[in-house]
């Protein structure tokens, strides 16, 4: 039930009162009790993870594997070591948040975290507020995130509390109305910073309720997708189709960074030879559907809404009606669908536990359907993240290219989405 | 044993449409026997059909085990029993897969019509009204290819007093004109069905609304709306619409009837009379030759009052495939359920339903790309 307005509005007020609760703090320190904080939560029986873990399970229909693995690589990342280093890489060092600092070759300067920031997280991923609050709290900024029903946030906030009681004013989880909500306006259009993930007609409404000057920090809905050179594809073994598996089915495919597809090079596409004969694809396919069937039984899927099943059956009946005719292949591993060689004019089905699996001559046919399906890519998976792979990122517009395995486990102290971590949460000051 | 001929099929379905009656052991016969005459003359259906383990030696037991084609499957072969050139008929399927098209081919319009018009008396004119048939669906003549506009030419020319009227020209509705057509309709004390799309009808009503205008259809006027928003930007709860047109055109919301086919189908679902004294939830009710079958997505059937994929079997479709699998969600209900009348509930494809995680989805990408 909401607040009577009145009492909202108290609310707000009282807030607003007591503004930088953590300006007098070292950032060491706020670092130091925030990496504490976050390795408490990184004991499954901790009592607020356990309850957190039900009500995520509740809200998102995932499974209890999933989110127990959701919340040991959210909170595991969150250590003293990766704070302090993404800090350091973007303002030079710690100390600068606290205080002028002299820099080589630059004026000596401030990194004075801003006043507000909100956190608004539209999307149902678990704990994606969590990484933005937290870089903002390193900077001393006051920050309010909008919170899911299951609460994770308020409760990391709470254990944040029980480190110092300065975060019970600077880190507040809010339940969110949306629409008109009075206090949300006033929050969005007095906020400095405004981090944001959702859809796109989210982002456009929540950026008109900014302030003018608020810096806003869009996270919009993206893709990612692997590659397999020729020779990785041939010696694919277990371990290797497991981890990509693990990419593909985590969180039932529904994350920005899952796998969405799978790109081989073969040597039959090259040679333009049908996908029925391209026995390295068919190798892949088998090798990774056996995958598939074991990271299956580690991480069941969740439970699926009438309409995501329709469609995956739709797709997957699709598919099965082409390789009837000599078009492609489906293969089942476990609850997942591989579908092998799918129409190279279609996107992605990005559909629960669906991976498309797409025979390419080479690189550039990688580059050519990512330019050709106007793919946002977020992350490329590769075998071994070297050069040629950075390269191949940086023509899909990738902002991450990571080792398959741990395309959905991303470095706390990483750009995610291409952006910093915590330059967006300070105001420069020079003193020259 | 051999397969039957079209003729002797056509006869079949033709009796049962006739009849208006098809017991389940006779569907079940009259499908097997569709079956085998398909999987023999549609390769791509054979094919398919044989991945799921059926052919002529190994028949589906059950009308449920009858492999069905996803509709998009139209866009992705030629899913006809008859060679191209003796093609009477097609119709153009929506491009929602892909941007592709795909066709309906009828090798001629023999059952659709008798189909048609069988369902369309019982269910529109079971009182046995001679209408004026006021259109807001594509003018057959304009679009031969649109089988909503191939039906009500059919519903017209059969039933309707001579004066039918069409007031959609592409996307655009020539309301004066439809006004012209209701004015001449009550001068001359004929009532009238108009045929329109939910689309059409929230742009007829907005357009009366912009004019501050209401009008009354003759008494015994009544409404068959059809259609849907799909790829709609704009959509409207029925249950506003219904109440709406109630009120600007003057028709009880138990005279406005909606309509479900498909391009894909030879046969068409309506509310069931029982139900149109409310809005929602109506119950759909099947010819006799037309059967749901409501599944889980990995296509197995689900009992009634469960939401799943609905599939259609159609007899009438002798020409192409009889099972059709969509993505339109729906359930079965009946007594068991505890409801009054037996039949299909939809519920469309979840629009705007909540996604999970900060993936892209297929919506937002066509989106992106304008």
């Amino acid at each position: 039930m909401r607040a009577p307005l009145l009492t909202r509005c108290s609310r707000a007020v009282a807030d607003a009162s007591e503004p930088g609760a953590l300006r007098a703090i070292p950032a060491t320190r706020i670092i130091g009790f925030i990496a504490d904080a976050a390795q408490r939560w990184c004991d499954a029986d901790f009592a607020p993870r356990v309850r957190a873990t039900a009500a995520i399970e509740a809200r998102l229909g995932y499974t209890t594997p999933v989110v127990d693995y959701a919340l040991d690589r959210l909170f595991s990342g969150i250590t003293r070591d990766a704070l302090e280093a993404a800090t350091s890489s973007e303002l030079g060092s710690v100390a600068a948040l606290d205080g002028v600092v002299e820099r080589r070759g630059a004026p000596a300067a401030w990194a004075r975290g801003v006043d507000r920031v909100v956190v608004v997280s539209s999307d149902t991923t678990v704990g994606v507020a969590i990484a933005p609050a937290v870089f903002a709290l390193c900077a001393k900024c006051d920050v309010v995130v909008k919170d899911r029903s299951d609460a994770l946030v308020a409760a990391f906030f709470s254990s944040l509390a029980q480190e110092h009681p300065a975060f019970a004013h600077a880190a507040q989880a809010r339940a969110w109305h949306g629409g008109d909500d009075p206090d949300e306006d006033e929050l969005l259009a007095r906020a400095d910073t405004v981090v944001a993930f959702g859809r796109d007609e989210t982002l456009r409404t929540i950026r008109a309720r900014c302030g003018v000057d608020a810096r806003f920090i869009p996270f919009g809905h993206r893709a990612s997708i692997g590659r397999l050179t020729r020779a990785e594809a041939e010696q694919l073994d277990d371990a290797l189709a497991e981890r990509i598996a693990r990419d593909a089915l985590l969180y039932d495919g529904e994350g920005c960074l899952s796998l969405h597809a799978l790109f081989v090079h073969s040597d039959a596409a090259r040679h333009g030879a049908a996908s029925a004969g391209d026995e390295t694809l068919a190798h892949v396919a088998r090798v990774l559907a056996g995958a598939c069937e074991r990271v299956a039984v580690e991480f069941p899927g969740g439970s699926r809404a009438p309409g995501r099943a329709a469609q995956v059956g739709a797709y997957r009946s699709l598919a099965t009606f082409r390789a009837a005719g000599g078009r492609g292949g489906v293969l089942r591993g476990g609850d997942a669908t591989l579908v092998v060689d799918p129409p190279r004019d279609e996107p992605p089905p990005f559909l629960p536990r669906v991976l498309p699996l797409i025979a390419v001559p080479s690189d550039d046919a990688v580059a050519a359907y990512a330019a050709e399906q106007r793919l946002p890519v977020q992350a490329l998976g590769v075998v071994a993240p070297d050069a040629r792979a950075a390269a191949l990122a940086e023509r899909i517009g990738a902002v991450r290219v990571a080792p398959f395995g741990a395309m959905q486990d991303p470095p706390v102290a990483g750009h995610h989405g291409g952006a910093p971590r915590i330059a967006h949460f300070v105001r420069w000051i020079d003193r020259e | 044993m051999s397969a039957a001929t079209p003729g002797e099929l056509d006869a079949r379905i033709l009796a049962a449409i006739g009849a208006y009656e098809l017991g389940d052991a006779a569907f079940l016969a009259l499908a097997r026997d569709l079956f085998s005459y398909q999987i023999a003359n549609v390769a791509p259906y054979a094919a398919f059909a044989r991945a799921a383990g059926f052919s002529a030696a190994r028949l589906p037991a059950r009308v449920e085990d009858i492999p069905a084609v996803p509709a998009a499957a139209f866009k992705e072969a030629r899913l006809a029993a008859f060679p191209a050139h003796e093609t009477d008929v097609w119709f153009e399927t929506s491009g929602t897969t892909g941007g592709r098209g795909g066709r309906h081919e009828l090798p001629t319009t023999v059952l659709y019509e008798a189909a048609l018009v069988a369902s369309f008396d019982r269910m529109l004119l079971a009182d046995g009204a001679r209408l004026r048939y006021l259109n807001l669906v594509p003018d057959p003549r304009e679009r031969p290819h649109s089988s909503l506009g191939f039906m009500m030419g059919v519903v017209a020319r059969e039933r309707g007093d001579g004066a039918d009227g069409w007031y959609l020209r592409g996307d655009a509705l020539d309301v004066d004109g439809f006004l012209r057509g209701v004015a001449d309709a009550r001068a001359s004390g004929v009532a009238v069905c108009v045929a329109t799309t939910a689309f059409a009808l929230v742009g007829l009503l907005d357009a009366l609304a912009e004019r501050g205008a209401t009008i009354a259809l003759p008494d015994g006027s009544r409404i068959m709306e059809t259609g849907g928003f799909k790829g709609r930007s704009r959509v409207v709860e029925r249950s506003a619409l219904y109440a709406d047109a109630s009120v600007r055109l003057g028709v009880p919301v138990s005279s406005i009837v909606a309509e479900y086919g498909m391009t894909e189908l030879s046969s068409q679902y309506y509310d069931a009379p029982d139900s149109r004294a409310r809005v929602e939830p109506r119950v759909k009710v099947a010819p006799p030759w037309l059967r749901a079958v409501v599944v889980d997505g990995d296509g197995r059937p689900l009992p009634a009052g469960v939401v799943g994929a609905v599939r259609h079997v159609d007899l009438a479709n002798r020409g192409s495939v009889i099972a059709i699998d969509t993505e339109d969600l729906g359930a079965l209900v009946d007594a068991s359920t505890g409801a009054q009348q037996a039949g299909l509930v939809l519920l469309g494809r979840e629009q705007g339903a909540e996604l999970r995680g900060c993936s892209l989805d297929a919506e937002t990408l066509l989106a992106r790309r304008g």
